[in-house]
């Protein structure tokens, strides 16, 4: 199912530039496009707010990556992944 | 169900309210906000899973309801494959209820939800409207939300989800009456929610901008940002975690003590007082050097053990520990553990089996082999009472050493597991551990209430196991100890008090020693089941500097560590009686048969450190074997830590000797 999703929605960005996460540089935003972990790893990510069309702040680079969820929480949740994780994830920065 | 009944009839009625929603939602202040003091924990059967409950009777005109509120595990879904998980979804089937409980359907189901998190917070809610039970959903931290400018439409949001919607601050107070008034109403979702997860994501994306005024400039938070980069930094991160750690333990030493002396005085008194009433005879042999020696050895840790649970519960209400979780991992990864292990490593220093048992939530088979071997080497509370006072006579009346010292035996026990870990997984579970991915929640003040609740729980829970397991132990060692019974001559002993000058002390010290001599000297076929079983069993011990007496203390412990206190408090107290003076006061100062410290400094390093790697519990093996699939790992975990407690106390007792000497 995860795997699904992240065809469709890498089809609909292929336009756009898709980066892994940890190239996001410190304060940038960016939309998240699709993962690449395992079906539990994924479930749990997209459970806690980090999915497909999710806008995201990059707070902190490195171990751990820390990415603020603004948008996709309705608020100002931070989540803190491991480099391994943070590196699967796709995003396409914002322009401004 | 019964909730249905015709409410014209004097009755009583049962409710059943689940309380759901995501972690650091604040759900826990609410529901303590709604009970008070009424909740208890109760474990869910065969699971690691807690949930509070609490009974509330409330009178209507035409009838009693008995309401029971259950507060369960946070989670963020209810179809993820987590145990937390599982046991929410199947509380609200009816086919799971905490212990205690009747497992049936909720009568009502309380969703909460975050208001700075929304959006989020709606895959939940679109999963228990999909459950089609009375639902009520409470928006909280509504004052949070408000000074950020986010806002909230409850009336559109409860139109959208088609139940009651109430905003509401577990922290002010505000909207908890319209609450409980809507809990009473509660109906049946008269809308319908997608079922699979891009359509709920959709779903609640859609709710979301419908209901609130979005947010659509994110807020720079700086001072977050900073903090969280402090906090997880490289270096920075573990030296304030190492401070953090040390400050715990320092406050919890320096404020014990005062608690902890009255507790010592108080059952001194007990013992005199109830030693005072009785005829000489076994009942008073067996209250005053059994039971009240024992339980009183015991009970006097209960401040130490609340001011921990007290103190990491506020600190984990800081939003400070997730963080750490990071620092943890970095720690860990080089040593084949995960950060996901940091949870129940963590619960494993209250006890370690909640900790193995936690273990389930780590995805990784051989992540989580790897973490319930190692669980048991993390210092439990039943090892406190221990450590305490060991470390007691080492660094007498030094508080800032004592917390070093109690620090370091968490450092070595922590050590020990992971070079087992590391061990492990280069050899029995080879590979690499599972990266990590954590909510960082908001930074907050602490609710104290939450906290002083949950210090309450956890101290309700030890003295429980003082007043049952450890009553059982002290009994039977008292017996062991007493019996067989010989006709005994009088053994005349000065006490020592600490009001004597140290030329009487010496003095006192010399007559007990002549006199004991002299007792000893007269019955030389004096032995008591313990004093053979001891001797039996001492030479294995004796190249650790242990004595007779040691050797029971330590065996005993198998039961549970803690009965170490309690033994060796009953054996001391066995050849004297206990009168006014403090438990520890004889401990510390009980001789061996040849006149000397049976505490040595020595020795007090060679027990140390065989109190912090040996597996002196049996419950933990058994659950090791249980949780692992396979009593060779259990097996595998008791012998690699008694080797490695031998070891390590050998070593520890012939460093001392050198040093020493």
């Amino acid at each position: 199912m995860t795997q699904q999703t992240h065809s469709t929605t890498e089809n609909t960005m292929s336009q756009a530039v898709s980066i892994p996460l940890t190239q996001l540089p410190r304060g940038k935003r960016a939309t998240v496009n699709a993962a690449d972990l395992d079906e539990q790893d994924g479930k749990m990510l997209r459970a806690m707010g980090l999915r497909p069309d999710a806008s995201i702040q990059m707070c902190r680079l490195g171990e751990p990556c820390i990415v603020s969820l603004s948008g996709a929480c309705g608020g100002g949740c931070r989540i803190g992944l491991a480099k391994d994780i943070a590196s699967r994830v796709m995003v396409t920065p914002h322009s401004n | 169900m019964s909730s249905e009944s015709p409410a014209s009839s004097p009755i009583t009625r049962h409710r059943t309210i689940a309380v759901l929603g995501n972690p650091n939602v604040g759900k826990t202040t609410l529901f303590n906000r709604i009970v008070g003091i009424r909740a208890k924990t109760a474990n869910f059967p065969g699971t690691t899973q807690e949930a509070r409950v609490a009974h509330i009777t409330r009178k209507e005109a035409d009838a009693t309801i008995e309401s029971v509120l259950i507060d369960l595990p946070g989670i963020y879904s209810l179809n993820l494959d987590l145990s937390e998980s599982r046991v929410c979804a199947q509380c609200l089937d009816g086919t799971a209820a905490p212990s205690g409980e009747e497992a049936h359907k909720p009568d009502a189901l309380l969703v909460v939800l975050d208001a700075t998190n929304l959006m989020r917070n709606l895959t939940i809610v679109a999963e228990s409207i999909d459950r089609r039970l009375p639902t009520v959903v409470a928006v909280n931290m509504i004052d949070a939300a408000r000074r950020r400018g986010i806002g909230i439409d409850a009336k559109r949001l409860s139109e959208m989800l088609g139940c009651e919607v109430v905003v509401c601050s577990a922290r002010t107070g505000e909207g908890i009456d319209e609450l409980m008034h809507a809990l009473r109403n509660a109906r049946v979702p008269d809308r319908s929610a997608p079922s699979d997860q891009q359509g709920i994501e959709r779903w609640s994306q859609d709710v979301y901008l419908n209901a609130c005024a979005p947010l659509d400039t994110l807020d720079d938070d700086h001072v977050t940002d900073r903090l969280d980069r402090a906090f997880t930094h490289p270096i920075l991160g573990v030296c304030s975690f190492a401070l953090v750690m040390t400050g715990l333990f320092y406050v919890i030493f320096k404020l014990a003590a005062y608690p902890m002396d009255w507790i010592d005085g108080w059952f001194g008194v007990l013992g005199g007082w109830v030693g005072s009433l009785l005829p000489d005879g076994a009942i008073k042999d067996l209250l005053v050097d059994g039971v009240i020696a024992g339980v009183g050895g015991t009970v006097i840790f209960l401040p130490q053990i609340c001011l921990l649970f007290f103190l990491l519960a506020l600190l984990e209400g800081t939003g400070y520990l997730a963080r750490a979780a990071f620092v943890i991992d970095r720690l860990l990864r080089p040593f084949g553990l995960s950060g996901h292990a940091f949870v129940p490593l963590l619960s494993s220093h209250a006890c370690a089996i909640p900790g193995i048992m936690a273990t389930r939530a780590i995805p990784d088979r051989r992540d989580r082999l790897a973490a319930i071997l190692i669980a048991p080497f993390m210092s439990c509370t039943a090892r406190i009472p221990v450590y305490v006072l060991l470390i007691g006579i080492l660094f007498p009346a030094r508080p800032s050493m004592q917390a070093i010292a109690f620090t370091g035996c968490y450092v070595l026990g922590a050590s020990g597991g992971l070079l087992t870990s590391l061990l492990a997984r280069r050899t029995i579970l080879k590979g690499r551990s599972r990266p990590m991915a954590l909510e960082l929640p908001s930074y907050r003040i602490p609710d104290l209430k939450s906290a002083l609740l949950l210090t309450y729980d956890r101290g309700m829970v030890f003295l429980k196991k003082a007043g049952t397991l450890i009553v059982a132990i002290s009994i039977v060692l008292w017996w062991l100890g007493a019996y067989p019974k010989y006709e005994t001559p009088t053994l005349v002993q000065t006490q020592i008090g600490p009001h004597m000058s140290e030329q009487e002390v010496a003095e006192a010290e010399r007559f007990n020693a002549e006199q004991l001599e002299l007792f000893k000297e007269s019955l030389p076929s004096y032995k008591t089941f313990l004093d053979q079983i001891g001797g039996f069993v001492q030479p294995v011990f004796a190249p650790l500097g242990y004595n007779d007496q040691l050797t029971v203390g330590v065996l005993a412990s198998f039961a549970a560590r803690e009965v170490f206190v309690s033994t060796m408090a009953i054996q001391v107290a066995g050849y004297d009686d206990i009168d006014e003076e403090g438990v520890l006061f004889l401990i510390e100062n009980a001789r061996r048969k040849d006149g000397t410290l049976m505490f040595n400094t020595p020795t007090a390093w060679s027990l140390l450190v065989f109190y912090v790697f040996a597996s002196l519990c049996l419950p933990t093996t058994v659950v090791t074997a249980k949780e692992s699939g396979a009593w060779r790992w259990a097996f595998l975990q008791l012998g690699w830590m008694s080797f490695v407690a031998y070891a390590g106390a050998l070593a520890a007792y012939n460093i001392a000797l050198m040093v020493g000497g």
